[in-house]
């Protein structure tokens, strides 16, 4: 998992406009990762990378951070040699106190080694002093005031903290190992180069055994497999120095050419603390970050909606073509009447029983002499029957709530075609005492406007 | 071979006299809003194809179809044709074929077309209306087609004619079920798939399979819903909002801007999640109306939103004081109780003081910035204590009642709001622990996708819990 697939992915989210189905049918291709969410997203990206501008954002900052990285490298690496030749500068006067040597390449690593581990474990908390004391973290700082053209383009590039925490983390462990290279370098270079004459020098009350005792700790990680490498307790004693006296002993002198052997002990020191230890905190760091980045993926603004696009089928109900609008008529109806006569010549009702059209009759109080049921369950025979017995005014029921359809448009053209006058009365149920409603009434209204039959009027 | 395959899935008609709520019928179970439905008979004009797709995959097909219009005439035309039983489909047919350009009988062919390619017959009938004889004939005519046929009896009005229509419709369907578009839940609906998947063997597997699905959707749309409600009120409440002057300091027009800007951001963000949500439930073309949710003039601002549909300041200060109290208990555990609890106590007191005075407060509204001499106001995150709780109860209001909320209806929503909604979703044990999620985003810190996860699954709940006592 690298940085540039969290950038790349960032930006691809930003302006994604990748429709839902085209995610759908990504996530069905690669159905075994459905339930890896990572996995497939870094997939997704990777399918999207071509649709990143060039260069892409991720390149920007990967060259800025090689950028950085580099000179702070080389900048740790120098600052390592100039450090390793001071600590070794031999005077000719006092022997090299390999107390300051050891101080530099086991202690310092292992205090900055345990800082890490902690700011490790807190690198989940934004704020992480323990991050932000880092000399890595200010040096880039101040870096980042300098050149003016990459500051403009890495304005685009938005890191989640908690990934910038670790970026910070796993760069120090790289700034820190270039020093310890110097070190080192220094270090050999010094011995090859010069005849430094080492020894041991402490305020405190500390026995040559004692000392002997901690060294033989310190080379527990070699002293099995290089012996030679671990200072004897002849050694300890033949290197012990005081300063008192402005002149070293008679006896390291007839010992110096063994004082050199300590560079064997402060160079395998060195291998295994400053550099070995920061290469497993440098993996540590690798490892934090790698699961930082995968951590990151899925925290970043359309991770969660994607990832749903990707593994929830897609369930559509609709309609796949729009529907043909049908305008209905906003003319009103211009033959209309409010009050019925007494009496009509023919009453009929349109899938209205006889016997019902009697009460309707009735209720309306009007009279006439013949009443047929048309329409409903009569064939065309019947209807037709009717028609030729119908004359002058027809006084014609229908049913308010049942809308007018075409088989009933047929019939009042035919009927109105043998008599003088046809009254469309549409009514209510017997259950509202045949009362319709204004709303139903307009129904009706609406079809006799289409017909434009002369004869035809309608009861309002 | 694969067109074959293809045209195996369950296909059904909606049919019937006009004006019966075949559309609306067709809307609810399709769950689509843009089907045209009027008062006016022929609205509907040609037949129109619901298929229920997964990942484009057809598990079955609804047809919304035009009303009878002539059908007597139809019954004569194919009565004229005396054919013995297994030939009645081929005189349907013929029918088709030769009035397909028939202007006459549009509507007839339109209806009989999906029904003769294998749809199974839904017929609707208005059981708020009496039976009538006029529709005996369209019954016959789609008994000749021979398909399997249910009626389903739809309720227009209040009036109840169901027992004459179950008598008459009996003689002519192999199931008749009752079932209201405007008043649809999910029992509802699986219901009637219930019933359509017994229509005809094959068609069984197909119709259940769709009905685990329609749950699953269901689901889903709860699931999204939740996601999207939990970003408005994260977002919202850790919203923050920047605006530059170049002048000494900022002046009282500078000050309402920046507070106007706050507010019309907050809004935008309330509307923009409310139309997503709408979507989300397939009420694209819903129109809402929030003007009188409570009380005149009530917006996210107002004090009586505040009393109402948040928290009351009694309630904040106790939820103040119990998040408190879990830092101050946090305190004790380091000092293994060597505090005697004094911890706990002080925590309260601080966290219940501190919502007191957090109740009136928007967000403060502070000068920062001097980059390159430029300075700006910066209001947000939110600090009103209350500010989640009123946008939290209004967001699942809305998505409870579009949730809810028939696609066979059409017109305004008026979402009112009353005070008692708070009790429907709200207890003390939701509130401690979304105090807990609402002090996160107020910090306008990061939050992780995990925490944010978390209030999704409270949001869920209180969703659920509000379906569910709305369907009780």
């Amino acid at each position: 998992m690298h940085l540039k697939s969290y950038l790349n992915f960032h930006e691809l989210l930003a302006d994604d406009s990748t429709p839902r189905e085209e995610n759908r049918a990504f996530g069905l291709a690669h159905v075994l990762l459905k339930n890896k969410p990572i996995e497939q997203l870094v997939s997704w990206q990777e399918e999207h990378s071509n649709k990143l501008q060039q260069p892409s954002t991720s390149e920007k900052f990967a060259s800025y951070l090689y950028g950085v990285t580099l000179t702070l490298g080389i900048v740790a690496f120098i600052l390592g040699l100039l450090s390793g030749i001071g600590l070794l500068s031999y005077s000719g006067h006092e022997p090299v106190n390999v107390i300051y040597f050891i101080a530099m390449v086991v202690f310092f690593p292992l205090f900055t080694m345990s800082l890490t581990l902690f700011s490790m474990l807190r690198a989940n908390s934004a704020q992480s002093l323990l991050v932000h004391v880092s000399p890595a973290f200010w040096m880039e700082k101040i870096l980042s005031f300098l050149p003016s053209k990459i500051q403009n383009s890495m304005k685009e590039i938005k890191i989640n903290p908690l990934l910038l925490n670790w970026i910070v983390i796993k760069r120090s462990q790289l700034i820190a190992l270039f020093f310890s290279l110097g070190l080192l370098v220094a270090l050999l270079a010094m011995v090859v180069t010069k005849d430094i004459a080492f020894a041991w020098s402490t305020t405190l009350h500390i026995t040559p055994e004692a000392f002997h005792s901690f060294l033989n700790t310190v080379a527990l990680p070699w002293r099995d497999f290089f012996p030679s490498a671990v200072p004897s307790i002849e050694l300890i004693e033949r290197s012990q120095y005081f300063r008192l006296g402005d002149k070293l002993s008679e006896e390291m002198i007839n010992n110096a050419s063994q004082l050199g052997e300590w560079w064997k002990f402060l160079a395998l020191a060195t291998l295994f603390y400053a550099l070995i230890l920061r290469c497993m905190m440098y993996l540590l760091a690798s490892f934090g970050l790698d699961r930082a980045i995968k951590k990151s993926f899925l925290t970043l603004k359309g991770s969660s909606r994607l990832l749903k696009e990707m593994n929830e089928p897609i369930i559509t109900t609709r309609a796949l073509n729009d529907e043909e609008r049908f305008v209905p008529s906003e003319e009103n109806y211009e033959q209309i009447i409010h009050v019925l006569d007494a009496s009509y010549d023919v009453v009929q009702g349109w899938a209205i029983p006889k016997e019902q059209l009697v009460v309707l009759n009735d209720s309306f109080s009007v009279i006439a002499p013949k009443f047929f049921e048309v329409g409903g369950a009569n064939s065309f025979e019947e209807d037709n029957e009717v028609i030729s017995k119908s004359h002058g005014e027809v006084l014609f029921f229908v049913k308010g709530w049942e809308p007018p359809t075409m088989d009933f448009v047929d019939y009042l053209q035919e009927l109105a075609q043998k008599v003088d006058k046809v009254i469309v009365v549409p009514v209510g149920t017997a259950e509202n005492n045949y009362e319709i409603k204004q709303r139903t009434i307009d129904v009706w209204d609406r079809k006799l406007s289409q017909l434009a039959e002369e004869k035809v009027w309608l009861k309002r | 071979m694969a067109e074959k395959i293809a045209t195996q899935h369950p296909k059904f008609a909606v049919v019937g006299h006009p004006n019966k709520g075949k559309s609306s019928i067709v809307s609810a179970l399709a769950m689509d809003d843009s089907v045209q439905i009027s008062d006016t008979p022929g609205t509907t004009v040609k037949q129109r194809s619901f298929p229920l797709k997964v990942d484009g995959k057809v598990v079955y097909e609804l047809f919304d179809t035009p009303g009878f219009q002539r059908a007597r005439r139809v019954l004569a035309w194919l009565e004229k044709h005396e054919v013995s039983a297994d030939k009645k489909q081929d005189v349907v047919r013929a029918f088709i074929h030769e009035h397909r350009n028939d202007e006459r009988f549009n509507d007839e062919v339109q209806l009989l077309e999906p029904i003769m390619a294998g749809a199974g017959i839904i017929y609707v009938v208005d059981g708020s209306k009496p039976y009538g004889s006029e529709y005996e004939a369209e019954m016959e005519v789609l008994r000749w087609t021979g398909q399997p046929s249910m009626a389903l009896i739809n309720h227009i009005d209040e009036s109840d004619y169901s027992q004459e229509w179950k008598r008459a419709l009996e003689q002519y369907f192999k199931m008749v079920r009752t079932f209201n578009p405007m008043q649809t839940s999910l029992a509802q609906h699986m219901n009637i798939l219930e019933s359509m998947a017994q229509l005809k063997e094959e068609w069984t597997a197909p119709v259940k399979s769709s009905m685990v699905l329609f749950e699953s959707y269901h689901k889903q749309m709860i699931e999204r819903s939740a996601f999207l409600v939990t970003r408005l009120v994260y977002e919202s409440t850790s919203s923050i909002e920047k605006f530059g002057f170049s002048t000494e300091e900022a002046s009282d027009e500078d000050k309402e801007q920046i507070e106007r800007n706050y507010k019309n951001r907050l809004r935008e963000l309330e509307h923009h999640t409310q139309e997503k949500i709408e979507q989300v439930w397939n009420h694209d073309h819903l129109q809402i109306t929030q003007e009188n949710l409570t009380f005149e003039g009530m917006d996210l601002f107002s004090e009586e939103t505040a009393s109402v549909f948040g928290l009351t300041q009694k309630e904040l200060i106790v939820t103040g004081a119990t998040s408190g109290a879990v830092t101050g208990a946090g305190i004790d555990l380091l000092f293994v109780g060597h505090t005697l609890l004094l911890g706990s106590a002080i925590g309260a007191v601080v966290g219940g003081v501190g919502a007191y005075f957090g109740f009136k407060e928007l967000a403060e509204v502070k000068v920062l910035g001097h980059t390159l001499g430029k300075k700006y106001l910066q209001m947000g995150p939110m600090e009103n204590r209350n500010f989640p709780y009123i946008l939290l109860g209004r967001a699942l209001y809305h998505t409870s009642r579009v949730s809810k909320r028939s696609h066979a209806i059409r017109g305004v929503a008026e979402l009112e709001m009353d005070a008692t909604f708070k009790e429907k979703w709200l207890d003390d044990d939701l509130r401690k622990s979304l105090e807990k999620y609402h002090k996160i985003f107020r910090s306008g810190k990061e939050v992780e996708v995990e925490v944010l996860k978390e209030y999704e699954v409270l949001v869920e709940k209180a969703l659920l819990g509000l379906m569910g006592e709305e369907d009780n």
